[in-house]
């Protein structure tokens, strides 16, 4: 056997110590369980974290009304030697009885995942350090929104009193808070947002003194759209409006992720041209998004030279996005098998005009990028993450991999066509903001190598005849699916998304469909970071920190 | 011949400052608008971070149930005279998430706008045009529709 096999068989020997209903290799990277009795999943979970399962990438639940039963999934990662393990054990559905133990004591990075299911399914995790409802709108606390008997409509109802109640809660909380602190004191809470400039609408309850940060309590939800609940209505094509809005910066590779879920339960699989065009989509995606991310950044710390250039760029990867899919943004461009759309001739002209213009631009900006004197002197010290809060944390993407960790979906697990794309680990080492700025730059210049791999790949199979652009980009696939279900991952803008998909038989739309999204973990980190630096440096944190409001509160 | 008033109600509209304010997706159409390539200063428009300061609100598209006392609040402190943007679907009728229960589907019903710009997400050319018509509407001398009814007086914040 080889080592990865010992590593793999080290895993199922302990869950086989223990009473499953089955233990199985899922995809080459993952082993599949079911756990008989909830009550092993904290001892079972830290023998996987002696194993080196040292991250917990999310927990979801699904609620099976029929069965009268909640099936809660974990998804354990081990990031250095790439092995996953999925989870799952069921518990009553009555809400008396609905509890389980938390693994919060045991993995810091479950830490808001687990709020999130209790927000959502009522869940009761025993043993949970802070168990306060999280992303949901305060009409929405002690309910359980996305339980499948959850009657939406008796709720909206009483709208108008739901919604003054939400604006006495932010008033009430204003003056308890006045209650709290000393007057006479310097401490206080100030509220960084709902939009503050420097961000989007998030809200960081700051605690104060003076102008020293004591602790940070992020008030997430702004803008929660209940996306995994949208999804369940829509039918599996219409369900793209959704998951794409999981964050416009980087719509496409989202999809991706869904889409590789549906066709892995539908049986089907893709043509290579379709795998190459979401690779070239994908990553003018991830360009258009860095590009945004690194203007934000350097907006926010006043270079605002370097928010246009990167502004400027971003326009030329958006009219490749435009002439192909006809809009810039909202693309829609990924559909279940394949790319939505052929490829014309002038589109690759198109793509060709912005890599010129990101070859063009690049020195100027590494020049001014690596000389900068403000960068040096405040981002160099503030905001070090290390790897190991890396792996506890779960942080993944731009931000594990400033520092140091390798860690990359695109690499670990390769899906469309990067298995047969030359790429490395590009990463950091001090895991400073200043790295992780830096990190997303040589990102962009990894993409475009990418792009012109791919790009070169599709050229050439086109001319010799094997790709054929108008009618090889889509497979059928069936409009009603299986029962079923899959999670897919893929390396998004900003780091790693799982796509845990459920089905029924003879599906016309999703059940259950879980989005983790990096940002979430990203914030849970905000309050480690800053607390005893200024308040000035928020803003540099947070941009650093490459935080999108669309995928934190989904 | 020309009156007084005419010519501040001109000076003004040339020069309308937006309350840096995002409530969803449409807002990095808005700050594509603000950048090199569409480049709003050109026709006046500059935001800015206090609504003290401010003209002009734009809803940037779905406005959530917690957010929407943000919005309100944030109009409020606005001197008049003040007007509002609608930017996409979403503020029309919760576009996209017209399904989705948590978000609002008529805040333009409660904070009524002046200008609706169409798309998801509008287009920058189109934000900037639909800016050009509230400079219309200020140069006539068209009080703001907000300031004219919708249900946000009667709604705490």
């Amino acid at each position: 056997m080889e080592g990865d096999e010992i590593l793999m068989q080290n895993i199922k020997n302990i869950l086989t110590s223990y009473e499953t209903e089955y233990v199985e290799d899922y995809k080459k990277v993952w082993i599949k369980t079911k756990l008989e009795k909830s009550s092993d999943l904290l001892e079972v979970a830290k023998a996987l974290q002696e194993n080196g399962l040292r991250t917990i990438s999310t927990v979801s639940a699904t609620d099976f009304l029929s069965e009268n039963k909640i099936e809660m999934n974990y998804f354990f990662e081990d990031i250095l030697t790439k092995r996953n393990c999925w989870l799952k054990c069921d518990i009553p559905r009555e809400i008396e009885n609905c509890s389980i133990d938390s693994i919060t004591p045991l993995f810091a990075g479950a830490d808001w995942h687990e709020r999130e299911v209790f927000s959502m399914f009522g869940i009761k995790f025993t043993g949970h350090p802070d168990l306060r409802p999280i992303i949901v709108s305060q009409d929405f606390y002690d309910k359980t929104p996305f339980r499948k008997d959850f009657d939406w409509d008796a709720h909206e109802e009483n709208i108008v009193e739901n919604m003054n109640m939400i604006a006495e809660s932010f008033a009430n909380e204003e003056e308890e808070n006045e209650k709290k602190l000393d007057p006479h004191g310097s401490d206080t809470i100030l509220n960084w947002g709902p939009t503050h400039p420097a961000s989007g609408p998030i809200r960081l309850k700051v605690h104060c003194d003076g102008e020293d940060v004591i602790s940070i309590d992020p008030d997430i939800g702004f803008v929660w759209r209940a996306l995994e609940h949208l999804v369940t209505k829509k039918d599996f094509i219409g369900a793209i409006v959704a998951v794409e809005r999981l964050c416009f910066m980087d719509n496409i590779n989202s999809m991706v992720g869904y889409c590789q879920a549906v066709e892995e339960i539908a049986g089907v699989e893709i043509t290579d041209f379709a795998k190459y065009m979401r690779v070239v989509l994908g990553e003018v995606a991830r360009l258009s998004s860095h590009m945004m991310g690194m203007a934000g950044f350097y907006n926010a710390m006043g270079l605002h030279t370097v928010m246009m250039w990167n502004m400027d760029m971003r326009e030329f990867f958006l009219d490749f996005l435009e002439s192909y899919s006809g809009a810039r943004i909202a693309t829609a461009a990924i559909e279940p098998g394949g790319v939505r759309y052929g490829l014309q001739p002038n589109m690759l002209m198109e793509l060709q005009s912005a890599l010129d213009k990101f070859d063009k631009t690049k020195d100027d900006i590494r020049a001014i990028f690596i000389k900068n004197p403000t960068m040096k002197l405040r981002a160099a010290k503030l905001g070090i993450i290390t790897p190991d809060e890396v792996l506890d944390y779960a942080l993944c993407g731009v931000v594990a991999r400033a520092s140091g960790v390798k860690t990359d979906i695109r690499i670990d697990e390769p899906y469309a066509a990067y298995a047969d794309i030359k790429m490395d680990y590009v990463t950091q080492k001090s895991g400073s903001s200043q790295d992780r700025l830096i990190q997303i730059f040589e990102e962009m210049e990894q993409s475009i190598d990418i792009i012109k791999q791919a790009k070169k790949h599709i050229e050439e199979k086109i001319e010799s005849g094997e790709f054929d652009p108008i009618k090889d980009h889509m497979v059928k696939v069936p409009k009603k699916l299986p029962k079923g279900e899959a999670i897919s991952r893929v390396e998004w803008a900003r780091g790693e998304v799982l796509m845990h998909l459920v089905t029924e038989d003879k599906a016309t739309s999703p059940y259950r469909l879980k989005m983790k999204a990096p940002s979430f973990n990203h914030t849970m980190m905000l309050n480690h970071l800053l607390a005893g630096e200024t308040l000035s440096d928020i803003p540099l944190v947070f941009g650093s920190l490459y935080i999108c409001q669309g995928d934190l509160d989904r | 011949m020309l009156r007084v008033f005419d010519f501040f109600a001109h000076a003004k509209s040339e020069s309308l400052w937006m309350a840096h304010f995002c409530t969803g997706c449409c807002s990095l159409e808005m700050a594509a608008a603000m950048g090199p390539r569409y480049d709003w200063e050109r026709y006046g428009f500059l935001p800015t971070p206090t609504p003290r300061q401010a003209d002009i609100l734009i809803i940037t598209g779905l406005v959530t149930k917690k957010m929407l006392p943000a919005l309100l609040r944030t109009y409020a402190q606005m001197p008049e005279p003040k007007y509002v943007l609608a930017l996409g679907a979403c503020s029309f009728d919760g576009g996209p998430y017209n399904d989705s229960l948590a978000v609002i589907k008529n805040p333009t019903e409660i904070l009524p706008a002046d200008v609706f710009v169409a798309g998801c997400p509008p287009k920058p050319e189109a934000i900037i045009s639909g800016m050009e018509e509230i400079k219309k509407k200020m140069k006539k001398g068209i009080p703001s529709a907000a300031s004219q009814g919708g249900l946000w007086r009667e709604m705490k914040f």
